[in-house]
């Protein structure tokens, strides 16, 4: 029997060719996101254990600072002293975010007037509890705030 | 001898391995083809199934870190930071739950073919071998997480461990790690997830694979009476592995299509001193045995109900993976009849059970 | 013999017969005396000595208890030196330190013959563990027990005129604790205008009148274990003063012709005040003094009461000063804050409270119709509360079931705080009862749930992005499986062609 060898050898070898061009495909849509994956992500902790909270050049004696510490706010104060203090800004009362009152040199709590002291002492006002302390660190210009 | 650079690396290659006696050796495997030759494909399913695993588990390790304050917040940080960290958690899950049908599925129609039998019941006791790792690996993994569900239903299933006579209580803690489910669970699990379990699971799938190989494909009952016209086969290389990898590709689609219409939920990270949510139970593959031993009452004969009862799961078990020793002895002969209505009664019970728990 | 002989023997007789009688008559026998005999006090009633004369007034004496039995010596003998012999157990005049240990003899622990008989308990170790012992411990110018209760004309408690009985027990306590001076030496720190205060109350006044029931100081502090106020086991602790009030103010057979409730209790035990001092153990929170008044206990008056809730709510109550309502309700004698918030069973607050009709107060004056321009101010301020609240538990739901399914919300559960903080906010910013104000407190809440809404959005426009990258990879795999396909079955027919050959 004779072969007609133009048709189906070309035939043969289109789809070949075909097959070869869409395995390489796939496996590209497999290897891209394995690719991807071993990119390093941004450092995005939900929940981290200690966060650069400010650098040293912005802050100035007698000023609070709110920073986002995981989900919840943090306050960083430089007392009139120069000494830094962090705490827990949610307020123990009804979890409203605490605020540095230089004009009074303790932390207020807007929503019904609580008061804490540098120690973070419930000294006045609704909340039962004092604020969470939070330890400070230097590194060279960075302030690192970090759970006790 | 100049040629393209493939045919020149394997010109090289076959000085110095015998390529081409393996070539040869392969050449003449067949697949039978009749009606029940779609159940060949279930044993390349779980295959490769076990290679998506292992793959994706071998991804999933980079960014997992095993330990009760860090378990649930790794794999949270991998679904929603790492790029494409979802499609790899999601498929994982998804393909452990697939295996281990296909295991089933693969293990029950061997069963029903009698593909057991002589010379094969080594074969099917590594394949009784690595369905129970299979189990264990379900079983382990499930808890790595570190959510609630996990820590739940692991808490409940290494507690009905401890309901086996004699070796129940020291099993619960050898798995536990101590008296309950904590850190030393974890990393417990964790270890044998990744590390013990692999290594045996590969050891056994090697002889499992190397024994198949060696004895040819089980040919149905009455092959060899069968006129040589009506013995059809297709060759094993390329045809059955070229068919074999189409499946493949059509599963690993279907991986990727579960894993992005029903993504797995990270859940809530486990707080071991909250009460259990209502209605825990463990994972569908262990429900018919769960539901089964909830019919158990309390006391049989003096005896435990709940030891009893995984005794019996523990017989039942054996003879299941000795019946290539007592099939012989049935008197239904080669057809066997006896051994199917077993066999359906059993897969029907699991079913059931199954869909009772579920429901 | 001769009769002059025996007319003298027997004259003689006769006198040592008459002798020996009135001897016998006269002479004291050499023993005790019949049992009973109080010589001590005979001897010095009969010499008018003040203490024998009062003592005859006194409960004890009528119980048979002589002044041998407490000051020691011999109440049989009628010689003073035997019977006040040091050698007999006499002690003289007691040291007030040691007064309690000698009222402690039948008034203590051990069993005496007057303890069965009239039934008496163990108040001196009570006494010696409270706060009066340990500052008699300290100083003999501390209580005992003859500071309040006298001495030699000892009355009964209930008597009117034991310094003890209801209607005097309170000059009696005042007696030191109203003189400076003297508790400067005990406790510096502790007021001494508790009387001056109780004569002002409700207590005080019906006391002043004869009533026997109104509570005096021994109801609320106890009579003779006096533990201080800071002491948990004192009825008067923090925590403690609720149910102390409770005995009487609960009690309908106690307060029987009063006509007041007597279920504040019962209400102040459910209300957020009672469940944080009682359940919660939250020192802060007011128990029945703090609103009442503990020594001057008086209800506030319907104008006083904005003045005593501001105490602690000072916000609400400064904002509730300057608005309408202040003047509104003082023309009505309506007290301020219990008009919505009640007094004792005080409900959580909820925005439920603000509307035209029933639960909300606001229906009790103000009219859902044309007439009342103020209707729509209050449906327009519910409505800004229920958006901001539904808003909140709309986002939060929704953030909580995008995170569980891997999404990254963690941004948007940040920023979602400055919502739960302008409804705090805002709940306060009602008692202005302007429409502005509220709207001011309300208004950063709404533009935060726009950016968590925004961000969810994000998030699920991220889910839609995995669908379409899905559809990318299923359709370069739908190509790759048909040319496959087709391959192997071109390999099968080329294969079959072979064959046939």
């Amino acid at each position: 029997m004779g072969q007609d060898t133009s048709q189906p050898i070309s035939r043969r070898s289109f789809l070949n060719y075909l097959l070869g061009l869409s395995v390489v495909g796939w496996a590209g849509s497999v290897l891209f996101p394995i690719y991807e994956y071993f990119k390093i992500p941004p450092k995005r902790d939900d929940e981290p254990t200690s966060v650069v909270a400010a650098s040293l050049k912005s802050l100035k004696p007698n000023q609070g600072v709110i920073f986002k510490f995981g989900s919840h706010p943090g306050i960083l104060i430089m007392g009139i002293d120069g000494q830094l203090r962090a705490f827990s800004a949610v307020c123990t009362h009804l979890d409203c975010t605490v605020k540095y009152r230089p004009d009074l040199q303790k932390i207020h709590c807007a929503c019904h007037g609580g008061m804490y002291d540098l120690n973070g002492q419930n000294i006045s006002g609704p909340p039962p509890r004092p604020l969470t302390p939070y330890k400070v660190t230097q590194r060279g210009d960075d302030v690192i705030v970090s759970r006790t | 001898m100049a040629g393209t650079p493939l045919a020149r690396v394997m010109g090289w290659l076959r000085e110095r391995l015998p390529i081409d006696a393996l070539e040869e050796f392969a050449s003449h495997k067949t697949v039978p083809k009749y009606r029940g030759s779609i159940w060949y494909y279930f044993g390349g399913v779980s295959l490769f199934l076990f290679i998506v695993q292992v793959t994706t588990g071998i991804l999933l390790i980079l960014y997992y870190q095993p330990g009760v304050q860090t378990a649930y917040e790794s794999v949270r940080f991998t679904v929603v930071h790492v790029r494409f960290g979802w499609l790899v958690r999601s498929i994982h899950t998804w393909s452990a739950n697939l295996m281990i049908f296909s295991v089933f599925v693969h293990m029950f129609s061997v069963y029903f073919t009698k593909a057991f039998r002589r010379p094969r019941e080594l074969t099917w006791l590594s394949g009784f071998v690595l369905l129970l790792l299979c189990l264990g690996f379900g079983f382990s993994g499930y808890l790595l997480p570190w959510n609630t569900l996990a820590y739940f239903a692991t808490k409940v299933g290494t507690a009905i461990t401890a309901t086996a006579p004699l070796v129940g209580p020291w099993l619960m803690q050898l798995l536990r790690g101590g008296k309950d489910v904590g850190a030393e669970t974890l990393t417990r699990f964790f270890g044998l997830h990744v590390a013990l379990m692999p290594a045996i699971f590969t050891a056994i799938l090697g002889i499992h694979l190397l024994l198949i190989q060696i004895q040819g494909m089980h040919e149905p009952h009455g092959w060899k009476d069968a006129p040589p016209a009506e013995r059809r086969t297709m060759p094993f290389f390329p045809n059955f592995i070229l068919r074999d990898l189409l499946l493949w590709l059509i599963v690993l689609n279907v991986l990727a299509i579960l894993a992005v219409m029903f993504p797995w939920e990270i859940g809530h990270k486990a707080d071991p001193n909250a009460p259990a949510p209502l209605g825990i139970k463990p994972e569908w593959y262990f429900l018919f045995m769960y539901q089964a031993l909830k019919y158990f009452p309390g006391k049989i004969l003096g005896l435990d109900g709940d030891a009893v009862g995984v005794l019996l799961f523990g017989l039942g078990g054996l003879l299941w993976a000795l019946v290539p020793f007592w099939d012989p002895r049935l008197p239904s002969g080669a057809r066997n009849r006896a051994l199917n209505w077993i066999g359906i009664v059993v897969v029907a019970a699991i079913l059931v059970l199954t869909g009772i728990g579920l429901s | 013999m001769s009769r002059r002989a025996l007319a003298t023997l027997l004259v003689a007789g006769a006198l040592a017969l008459l002798t020996s009688l009135l001897a016998a008559l006269i002479a004291v026998p050499a023993d005790a005396a019949p049992a009973g005999v109080d010589q001590c006090y005979t001897c010095h009633h009969d010499g008018d000595t003040p203490q024998a004369l009062a003592y005859t007034k006194d409960v004890h004496y009528q119980a048979g208890v002589t002044c041998a039995d407490c000051h020691g010596g011999d109440p049989t003998r009628e010689d003073k030196d035997e019977a006040m012999s040091p050698a007999r157990g006499y002690r003289g005049k007691l040291r007030k330190s040691d007064i309690p240990a000698v009222c402690g003899r039948c008034h203590g622990a051990g069993p005496s013959e007057f303890h069965a008989k009239f039934g008496l308990t163990d108040v001196a170790d009570s006494l010696a563990a409270g706060a009066h012992g340990e500052a008699l411990r300290e100083s003999e110018q501390g209580p005992q027990c003859v500071s309040c209760h006298g001495v030699h004309d000892i009355a009964h408690v209930e008597d009117p005129i034991s310094p003890v009985s209801p209607g005097r027990i309170a000059k009696t306590c005042a007696g030191c604790h109203a003189d400076a001076r003297y508790m400067r030496d005990f406790n510096p720190r502790l007021p001494v205008d508790q009387y001056a205060k109780y004569l002002t109350s409700v207590h005080g006044r019906l006391n002043a009148q004869g009533d026997p029931r109104p509570a005096t100081c021994v109801s609320c502090h106890s009579n003779h274990l006096i533990y201080p106020v800071k002491d948990p086991r004192s009825p008067v602790y923090a925590t403690r003063v609720p149910e102390t009030c409770a005995k009487c103010h609960s009690n309908p057979r106690t307060m029987a012709g009063y006509h007041i409730p007597t279920n504040q209790y019962e209400l102040y035990r459910k209300s957020p005040h009672g469940v944080a001092l009682l359940q919660h153990s939250d020192l802060n929170a007011p128990a029945c003094n703090s609103c009442h008044g503990n020594h001057g206990a008086a209800p506030p008056g319907a104008a006083e009461v904005v003045a005593v809730c501001a105490n602690c709510h000072q916000a609400n109550g400064e904002l509730f000063q300057r608005s309408a309502h202040r003047d509104a309700f003082a023309k009505r004698n309506l007290a301020g804050c219990v008009v919505c918030h009640g007094n004792h069973g005080i409900a959580p607050p909820s925005d439920d409270l603000v509307g035209l009709a029933a639960p909300a107060p606001c229906a009790r004056c103000h009219v859902d119709g044309p007439s009342d321009p103020n209707a729509g101010v209050i449906r327009h301020m519910r409505a800004l509360l229920d958006s901001l609240r539904t808003g909140q538990v709309n986002a939060d739901r929704m953030l909580d079931r995008a995170s569980q399914l891997g999404m990254d919300v963690a941004d948007a559960q940040y920023d979602l705080k400055d919502v739960h903080q302008a409804l705090v906010q805002s709940r306060v910013a009602i008692h202005s009862f302007k429409l502005n104000e509220l709207a001011d407190a309300i208004h950063p809440g709404i533009g935060v749930l726009a950016t968590a809404r925004k961000s969810a959005e994000d998030a699920i426009h991220d889910y839609y992005f995995r669908r379409q990258g899905l559809a990318v990879s299923t359709l370069i795999v739908t190509i790759v499986a048909v040319l496959l396909y087709l391959k192997i079955r071109e390999i099968e027919r080329r294969q079959r062609e072979r064959d046939e050959c």
